[in-house]
């Protein structure tokens, strides 16, 4: 194993000297146990089975296909470079259609027919969270692959680990670092969802207002199918606030911004991420382009999902798929499965399943997607914290300075 | 401030209301001409939508064309969907069964069939819009602003639905469909032929649908789950009284209205509760709705 080589490529994350660690541990150790018995399923000599799923087929398709490839995509780097520790990684793939049904149908099958070591794999966290139970009784580690909502990861659990896009608690939380230390705003009106959803969000933003002295002007709640914002948005120009922050999904974000073009509302747009999943079709979707004069959107990857920084992963999708363009969603499939390689080598030569939980929980690593280090904890089980802005005038995007945090402690 | 919040609330209110009134408009005249509660009419509103976003993309034609497209279109599947589905539902039916539960499962049945095709092309598995249909600067009146494309709505939407009021009241097929959903029986002894009449029913408020679809798509945003808007439809039908075509269209107004006042003297998490409230308080205030009149039963 050329390690010079591979540190070289991947040089600035944290994740190539993992890597390079791995194969190192490979050339020492070219069997793990040398005919020895394992405890936990899904480990032997030369390999270890981790069950891969995603929604693969539905509605939800488009979150999980090029996310899981990725991941794929990952596992199949580090078995050509040697594996982790001589062991291959194999993948069992499955297809869990973002149904809770189905999802914890697949993992129930991975644990008992197909005897995974671990499971990755997840793109909804509604569906995921329904596996938890079963997870926890079972003793399986389970890493979700890019759901990232705080129903499966607040409360913490032992063997459930995930978020590597960020909940809503991080998207809540930097949004208000952004705002207030870049923008200078003291006096904010906020946007969310009327379910948990914007509760969550709401819970580090709320937080975030009272530890930086500012205050909310407005906060309104509404539905995901709310057909005319003319009330909130009244509300919101009345209440004299100097940002305007959107933390719904794009189609309410998108009448936010078209009705606050509309009323002729000048101060900053700040919105989350979920508002603006592909920034062509929300420009479209509002209608006008004069609408984002003064417009600034969130992202948990390190750069614009075609940037610079991101073109590392891009090039490395197209080479492993040809003809294939990776959709916005690939990146957030590579950091999950970034954490069990380096949870597994870090597991050392003879892993358990809870000395893997063990290596999960003190991971801390930089992936170079994501805005910021990928960090469980003895309690903390979401790995990302950290979101960038971006600008965009309507017609071109640039990425603000600076790394935004959410700084709410877990309890 | 309040006059400014009430101006705004009172425009904004009556542009959705257009849209839910016409909406409104085609579930009543097929419950009145053959008392089955469409349940597809709001992915019938989806697949207008849909159906226009395709013409437009791909042809780049005049919305004033992509317009009466859309309306033959759904007119087509509303005429189908009667002849090949509802008719013969209609003709299995067993000795004590009602067939009106197996026409509106069905039409639950078609909601999903709609749906799930929509799904099987691209461009659906993001939000949509489809371009204003007119872009220009806003009106002000006083300080509430009104777009070009709010009053383009308003006038398309009564303009739909006076001229369907006055198809129903002026035109020989018109009263054939009154008199089919009066007494099918008698219409049957003058020779109406009751079974097209029941299939041009369907293809009229299909059309409807479809316009409602485009007119509401720029303002609300395309998914195929946007059918769930039909619950606005129900609410306003059920202010105006279910039966009475003008009630319900007075009904659609009000409810817009209302959701604004809801959301601004309330709390605008109460929006999307309104029209469930609304329907509630008048099932047990004013069951026959606020226009409808109790009916009477005349021995002759």
């Amino acid at each position: 194993m050329d390690c010079s080589k591979l540190t070289s490529r991947f040089a600035g994350f944290g994740l190539s000297l993992s890597l390079a660690l791995a194969a190192g541990s490979a050339a020492a150790y070219t069997v793990g146990n040398p005919g020895g018995s394992y405890t936990d399923p899904g480990i032997t000599d030369t390999e270890i089975v981790i069950g891969l799923h995603a929604p693969l087929s539905g509605r939800a398709k488009a979150y999980g296909v090029d996310a899981l490839d990725a991941a794929k995509m990952w596992y199949k780097m580090i078995n050509d470079r040697g594996g982790i520790w001589g062991r291959k990684i194999r993948v069992v793939v499955a297809d869990d259609k973002c149904s809770p049904n189905d999802l914890v149908g697949v993992v129930k099958k991975m644990v008992t027919v197909d005897k995974v070591f671990l499971v990755h794999g997840g793109s909804c966290t509604h569906a995921t969270v329904a596996a938890q139970e079963y997870i926890t009784r079972e003793k399986v580690p389970f890493v979700m692959l890019n759901a990232a909502g705080d129903a499966a990861v607040f409360p913490p659990t032992r063997y459930v680990f995930g978020s590597f896009g960020g909940t809503q608690r991080t998207v809540g939380g930097s949004l208000i670092d952004f705002v207030v230390k870049k923008l200078g705003a003291k006096k904010i009106a906020y946007v969310a969802h009327d379910d948990d959803f914007g509760a969550s969000n709401f819970l580090a933003a709320n937080w975030a207002v009272e530890n930086n002295g500012v205050k909310f002007a407005a906060d309104e709640r509404v539905s995901r199918k709310i057909v005319d914002v003319t009330a909130p948005m009244l509300k919101i120009r009345a209440s004299g606030a100097d940002v305007l922050v959107i933390t719904t999904y794009t189609g309410p974000a998108a009448l936010f911004v078209k009705k606050a073009h509309e009323f002729g509302l000048k101060i900053p747009i700040v919105a989350a991420v979920q508002a603006v999943p592909n920034l062509k079709a929300f420009v479209k979707n509002v209608g006008s382009k004069d609408a984002f004069k003064n417009f600034y959107y969130g992202s948990p990857l390190n750069d614009l999902t075609d940037g610079p920084k991101q073109q590392w992963i891009i090039n490395m999708f197209k080479k492993n798929y040809p003809g294939r363009s990776p959709s916005p969603f690939m990146s957030y499939g590579v950091p999950s499965a970034m954490a069990v390689a380096q949870a597994l080598h870090n597991a050392g030569p003879n892993p358990t399943r809870e000395s893997f939980v063990d290596a999960m929980s003190a991971l801390k690593f930089n992936t170079g997607i994501l805005a910021g280090p990928i960090e469980f904890g003895s309690n903390r089980r979401d790995g990302h914290n950290a979101s960038i802005f971006l600008k965009f005038d309507g017609d071109a995007t640039s990425r603000v300075p600076g790394v935004f945090f959410n700084g709410m402690p877990v309890n | 401030m309040w006059d400014v919040f009430l101006l705004q609330g009172l425009a904004g209110g009556l542009v959705t209301g257009s849209i839910y009134a016409l909406i409104a408009l085609s579930l009543v005249i097929i419950y009145k001409s053959t008392q089955v509660i469409n349940f597809a009419g709001g992915e019938i509103v989806m697949i207008g939508a849909y159906l226009a976003m395709f013409i437009l993309f791909f042809t780049g034609i005049s919305y004033w064309i992509v317009v009466p497209l859309c309306a033959l279109g759904t007119f087509i599947v509303g005429i189908s969907f009667e002849r090949v589905v509802l008719t013969r539902v209609k003709g299995r039916q067993m000795a004590g069964q009602s067939i009106l539960v197996a026409m509106v499962i069905a039409t639950v049945g078609l909601s999903y069939v709609l749906k799930g095709f929509v799904r099987l092309f691209p461009y659906t598995e993001e939000v949509r819009s489809l371009p204003p249909m007119v872009d220009s600067a806003p009106i002000f009146i006083g300080p509430a602003v009104i777009t070009m494309q709010d009053v383009v709505i308003v006038v398309v939407a009564v303009a739909s639905m006076s001229a369907t009021w006055m198809f129903f009241q002026f035109t020989p097929l018109g009263r054939a469909l009154r008199a089919t959903a009066d007494n099918s029986r008698a219409a049957v002894l003058v020779g109406i032929p009751i079974a097209r009449m029941s299939a041009l029913v369907w293809g009229i408020a299909c059309g409807l649908s479809a316009i409602a679809g485009i007119l509401i798509a720029p303002k609300v945003l395309m998914t195929p789950d946007m059918g769930t808007l039909i619950i606005l439809a129900f609410a306003a039908a059920i202010i105006g009284g279910f039966t009475n075509i003008p009630g319900i269209i007075v009904g659609g107004f009000l409810l817009g209205i209302v959701e604004n006042i809801v959301g601004l003297t309330i709390s605008s998490n109460a929006i999307s509760v309104t029209p469930f409230v609304v329907i509630i308080l008048v099932l047990l205030l004013r069951p026959q709705g606020l226009f409808g009149g109790s009916s009477e039963v005349k021995k002759v």
